[in-house]
């Protein structure tokens, strides 16, 4: 969803150009005339505002929040902050940290292996690959709320479609969303389902502006077909790579509907990532400070990364 | 399961001509053999992930354990019309949708069009105020949205829902439509203002006529998060009658006995529209972005 742009907005701020087309002369803009700012100042107005409003606003409120003892309802009295030393402590906080992380790990390589997977064999001559390629962007597509349903359907109980099939196999009957490990892992597979066409589409789309003739060049030059690939391929698609680890970074911990839909943050929390933590903290134990110091350092922790791997960028469009 | 079908007709004239790259490995045996072995994998994995949507459609149409239906029916449709409020959930989700689509267009694409073409430190003070403000996680921003609604009344309230949506495209349809505008030469522009046209004009004659594609991608995209989006919907929505569609999908896990046939029936209804969207508009959004901006690097 957010791809397109995420990309373009890294692009404009990777050429350092916030604003203005590539390349354009500078001095020609450079002289607005007062009409001009004029227009141009009411052309952005409507986007401002919104900002501020869905934006601005409540990140301001919401430091406010993190600060005060408060509810829904009243602000509360301020307490510094206590509301993070309390967070911090908890035992929950950090199960729900844990399972984010692993969450993450596996959902960003997850689905990046297997759409990198997909998009190398895509891109060689199969019979029937163009449908094959839009079939496969199915999972992404489908509204989550639908393809949790499906998946509800398909593990939720012991006597659903696929614990059946374990059974008559004689493995068994797991519980996939009843057992905390397998529920977990059950998540991981879901979120890795979801996204894996996102990371389809993302290489593809870095494979096709990938010269072939280099390929050519190096396997004259007697490189194995795996020395292309580490050597050639994968660097040249690094940027491309990291904006799609970025992306799907930014996916994983802001994710709530994968997790909450298919288990509710159980059994016994095992699925409880940060935001489904945030979520029911405030929602539904009521207590607003925590909740929101539980998002603020989750934003933190992906701000950190994020600039981290942004660094990356910069490194591989440099070489 | 069509693929298996369409499989040999269309293999067997596609071996000559196949490996543009490499000729002489494609017409060896080993190579006949490797592609044989690719479609297989390709053709297993893609049966595998599609299981949960396959299941969903067959689920939707076969008759439900009370129904005397046999074969495949529309009765789950429309028992699922009749007995629940689904008809009132999909007008829900398709006036929320569309609004957002429109105003989301209508805002970002002359905020677009600023960031494009003017060039003052304001200007870019505010499109980096956008890229911060898109990793912020909307959980942070949803509890105080719902103080702030709450006094307004705009709880429990479709145009609420709205204005939250709208607000969340803002920073990336923003972009969407400055990196289009981008694409778009100046001195088309610049011909019209001889011609003595303003730079509003300009805009909305020259740029925003030329940028179908552009706005198309930036209303897929605002198409999708509205569509789709559950987070906001649990927050802010309260009564039956209000919620939007994913909102009246969750409400059949909280009887006691899950109606499948009803729920699966309006899980149909409800990954419809974005799958129509996207395979007719699937050009604009891909080509005109993710390929756009990594060719243009």
């Amino acid at each position: 969803m957010a791809l397109t742009t995420a990309q373009t907005g890294l692009n404009r701020a990777r050429r350092g150009v916030a604003p203005g087309g590539p390349g354009k002369p500078a001095n020609r803009k450079s002289k607005l005339s007062s009409q001009t700012r004029k227009t141009f100042f009411w052309l952005l107005l409507p986007s401002i505002a919104l900002v501020i409003l869905i934006n601005g606003y409540p990140l301001v409120y919401a430091s406010i929040q993190a600060t005060h003892n408060g509810s829904l309802l009243d602000t509360g009295e301020f307490v510094g902050l206590d509301n993070f030393a309390t967070v911090l402590a908890s035992e929950a906080f950090w199960k729900a940290a844990r399972f984010t992380l692993v969450f993450t790990i596996v959902g960003v390589f997850g689905s990046w292996l297997l759409g990198l997977g997909l998009a190398l064999l895509l891109r060689t001559k199969i019979p029937a690959g163009g449908t094959f390629k839009v079939l496969l962007l199915l999972p992404w597509v489908v509204p989550i709320v639908v393809s949790s349903t499906a998946w509800n359907w398909l593990v939720g109980t012991p006597d659903s479609l696929i614990p059946s099939i374990f059974r008559n196999l004689g493995l068994g009957t797991p519980l996939f969303l009843a057992d905390p490990t397998l529920a977990a892992i059950t998540v991981c597979i879901f979120k890795v389902w979801v996204s894996f066409p996102f990371m389809m589409m993302m290489t593809s789309a870095a494979l096709a502006s990938v010269d072939t003739t280099v390929y050519e060049a190096a396997s004259m030059d007697g490189a194995t077909r795996w020395q292309q690939f580490s050597q050639i391929t994968l660097p040249l698609i690094a940027r491309s790579t990291y904006i799609s680890w970025i992306l799907m970074t930014i996916f994983c911990v802001n994710d709530f509907p994968t997790i909450y839909l298919l288990t509710g943050g159980g059994p016994v929390d095992a699925t409880t990532s940060l935001v489904v933590l945030a979520y029911r903290t405030v929602f539904q134990d009521f207590q607003t400070g925590p909740g929101v110091a539980i998002a603020f350092l989750m934003t933190i922790t992906l701000v950190v990364i994020s600039v981290i791997l942004y660094r990356q960028i910069r490194k591989s469009s440099v070489e | 399961m069509s693929a298996v079908l369409h499989a040999h007709p269309e293999s067997g004239p596609a071996i000559g001509v196949a490996g543009t790259g490499k000729p002489n490995r494609a017409l060896s045996e080993a190579g006949l053999r490797g592609r044989w072995w690719r479609f297989t994998a390709i053709l297993a994995i893609t049966a595998i992930m599609l299981v949960p949507i396959v299941v969903t459609v067959l689920l939707a149409f076969t008759p439900g354990p009370n129904s005397t239906a046999t074969g495949l029916t529309f009765e789950n449709i429309s028992n699922v019309f009749s007995k629940t409020l689904a008809a009132t959930w999909l007008q829900n989700s398709l006036v929320t949708t569309l609004s957002t689509v429109v105003v989301s267009v209508a805002v970002a694409a002359p905020a677009g069009y600023v960031l494009s073409r003017g060039r003052s430190k304001a200007v870019s003070g505010y499109s980096l105020l956008l890229f911060v403000m898109q990793s912020l996680p909307i959980i942070t921003s949803v509890v105080p949205l719902f103080i702030l609604f709450a006094g307004m009344g705009l709880v429990d309230n479709l145009m609420g829902l709205t204005i939250i949506y709208v607000g969340s495209t803002m920073t990336v349809a923003t972009w969407m439509m400055a990196a289009y505008f981008d694409s778009i030469p100046i001195s088309l522009e610049e011909a019209s203002w001889i011609d003595g046209c303003s730079v509003f004009g300009s805009f909305t004659k020259v740029v925003l006529r030329n940028s179908l594609p552009g706005v198309l991608s930036t209303a897929i995209f605002a198409f999708l998060l509205a569509w789709n989006d559950y987070l906001v919907a649990i927050v802010f929505l309260r009564s039956n009658e209000i919620f939007t569609l994913p909102m009246g999908v969750q409400s059949f896990f909280q009887q006691n006995q899950t109606d499948w046939s009803g729920v699966m029936a309006l899980a149909v209804i409800m990954m419809l529209p974005p799958i129509i969207v996207f395979a007719s508009l699937n050009k604009y959004f891909s080509v005109g972005g993710i390929g756009g901006s990594l060719a243009g690097r």
